[in-house]
């Protein structure tokens, strides 16, 4: 069950940039080696569990809450998925492909495209090409189905309401919450895709600017 | 690089709050170096209370910094006080060149350039808890800054809070456009209009100024190891905590902290504080000199790898 990730941004892997949460592999998530063993997982993931933890006193002061939630929910993300040997590979495939292509690319062009690389998104198994499309709720609709995901599994994993995530697809602005509030939703939805939340975030709230010229 | 063969070190201690235990580890792990058979000198630059020279056994009315500063003394090697301990030397007064005020910033950086010249293998600069831009700077100027922390929110609190500092000072000095300085000095400020509150945040807001310069804070954040000493550990739990801060900051900064390792809280610390005696001369045996021994050595082995970038 569930779906690891058929995409992940080639940045995620050149080693050692700064990377949000959003953008690093389940590994670097629980800060492993590819080749950790479950033994190395189960211990990465409860040191990880207790450094993440409200109480923990070596966080203190420096996380939100929101940012908190983020790394916990990455953290039992990786833990799931790497601990699950189908899961771990299929993860791995995907994965292996990019990382040969961006250690190639960081040999030849170092850090100074990574603009260009972030910029793109690739799917390995899918042929679409999403670099000149901004993200609306018909594109995320169109890349989901393309996964192979239904809206129930989005829900479950986001933990918003399915009514909401059709109206995103719908790109219904009227039933939408408020901006501040969708934004917090997008970001969830473009996570379980693998996308760039920021710029979905972006794409979609251009939808609410266009409206009001009109 | 520089052409010089003779390799200098600089380690700054500094960070997290008065009590934390740097002067005790500066100037303990000096004498462990010195015992390594390298040249040490010990810079107490402690804006709040200059005593290395306590802890030493060394009487403060040396010569000191400021001898030199004020041209009573020609050479700043002349102002070194010897410790007793062959190979360690002692510089006090450093804390009236970090003192902003007094010091014009031409004459300071003449001054840390006649410091950092100084014949020595090893320079160990205790900074004190301080927090200011002089302190910072003198912080990302060395070869390695080393944290030290106690497991107490308190403590814990602060070092982070030293660590923004120095981090967003750091990446400050790299950028170029002065638009993107300006945000990162409302970054610092936490509830800034732009909502900045994490360097990651900052890096988006820069990203849509200069990718150029955005590309200069990965740079700096990659560049960026800080080291850390847990002090005062009581319990396994303590020890971890020290793993834990660096995974926090893996995730908060992007940046990679090195452990470099803890000391285990002893009752022999005190009553070698007490008696001015330096502990690992006074009682290697005990617990706690065994760990700023180990912790020496893994300086001594790794300085290599925490030479600054530039």
């Amino acid at each position: 069950m569930g779906f690891a990730p058929l995409t992940q941004r080639i940045v995620s892997f050149i080693e050692g940039s700064m990377k949000q949460i959003e953008d690093q592999t389940h590994y670097e998530i629980l800060e492993v080696s590819h080749d950790a063993t479950v033994k190395e997982i189960q211990q990465a993931y409860e040191h990880a569990k207790e450094t993440f933890h409200s109480d923990s006193l070596a966080i203190y002061s420096l996380f939100s809450e929101e940012e908190m939630r983020k790394i916990q929910v990455s953290v039992e993300e990786a833990y799931r998925v790497l601990m699950d040997e189908a899961l771990r590979r299929n993860y791995d495939q995907s994965y292996s492909h990019l990382l040969q292509r961006s250690s190639r690319e960081k040999q030849t062009e170092k850090l100074a495209h990574s603009s260009e690389i972030k910029g793109s998104l690739s799917f390995t198994d899918l042929s679409l090409e999403i670099g000149e499309m901004p993200y609306r709720g018909k594109s995320l609709k169109q890349i989901r189905e393309k996964l192979g995901i239904d809206l129930k599994a989005i829900s479950t994993e986001t933990k918003i309401n399915i009514k909401t995530l059709e109206w995103i697809e719908e790109e219904n602005l009227d039933c939408l919450p408020a901006p501040v509030y969708l934004k917090g939703f997008l970001k969830a939805y473009a996570r379980v895709l693998n996308l760039d939340s920021q710029k979905l975030i972006e794409g979609y709230l251009q939808l609410f600017e266009e409206r009001k010229k009109k | 690089m520089t052409g010089d063969h003779h390799q200098r070190v600089i380690w700054a201690i500094g960070g997290g709050k008065g009590g934390s235990g740097k002067s005790f580890i500066t100037t303990n792990i000096g004498i462990c170096l010195s015992r390594l058979g390298a040249r040490v000198i010990l810079i107490d630059a402690d804006l709040g209370g200059a005593n290395l020279h306590t802890f030493l056994g060394v009487l403060p009315s040396a010569p000191s910094l400021s001898d030199f500063i004020k041209k009573r003394v020609s050479h700043l090697q002349d102002v070194l006080i010897p410790t007793g301990v062959p190979n360690l030397q002692l510089l006090t007064g450093a804390q009236d060149l970090l003192n902003a005020a007094d010091a014009k910033s031409v004459q300071k950086k003449k001054i840390l350039r006649s410091i950092k010249s100084l014949e020595s293998d090893y320079i160990l600069v205790d900074l004190g808890g301080g927090n200011t831009l002089s302190v910072l700077d003198f912080f990302l100027m060395s070869d390695g800054g080393i944290l030290v922390v106690t497991p107490e929110p308190t403590s814990i609190e602060n070092t982070y809070r030293f660590l923004k500092s120095a981090f967003y000072r750091r990446v400050r000095q790299a950028v170029s456009s002065s638009s993107v300085k300006g945000l990162i000095d409302e970054a610092l400020d936490g509830k800034n209009e732009a909502g900045i509150r994490t360097p990651f945040e900052l890096l988006r807001e820069v990203r849509r100024i200069s990718e150029d310069d955005a590309q200069k804070i990965v740079k700096e954040a990659d560049a960026f190891h800080p080291n850390l000493i847990l002090n005062q550990a009581r319990s396994k739990k303590d020890i971890e905590i020290g793993f834990s801060i660096r995974s926090a900051c893996q995730k908060y900064f992007g940046i990679h902290l090195h452990y470099l390792g803890y000391i285990v809280y002893d009752q022999d610390v005190g009553n070698s504080i007490r008696k001015r005696k330096p502990l690992v001369l006074e009682n290697y045996r005990s617990k706690a000199a065994q760990c700023v021994v180990e912790i020496a050595s893994r300086l001594a082995n790794s300085h290599r790898m925490h030479q600054r970038s530039n």
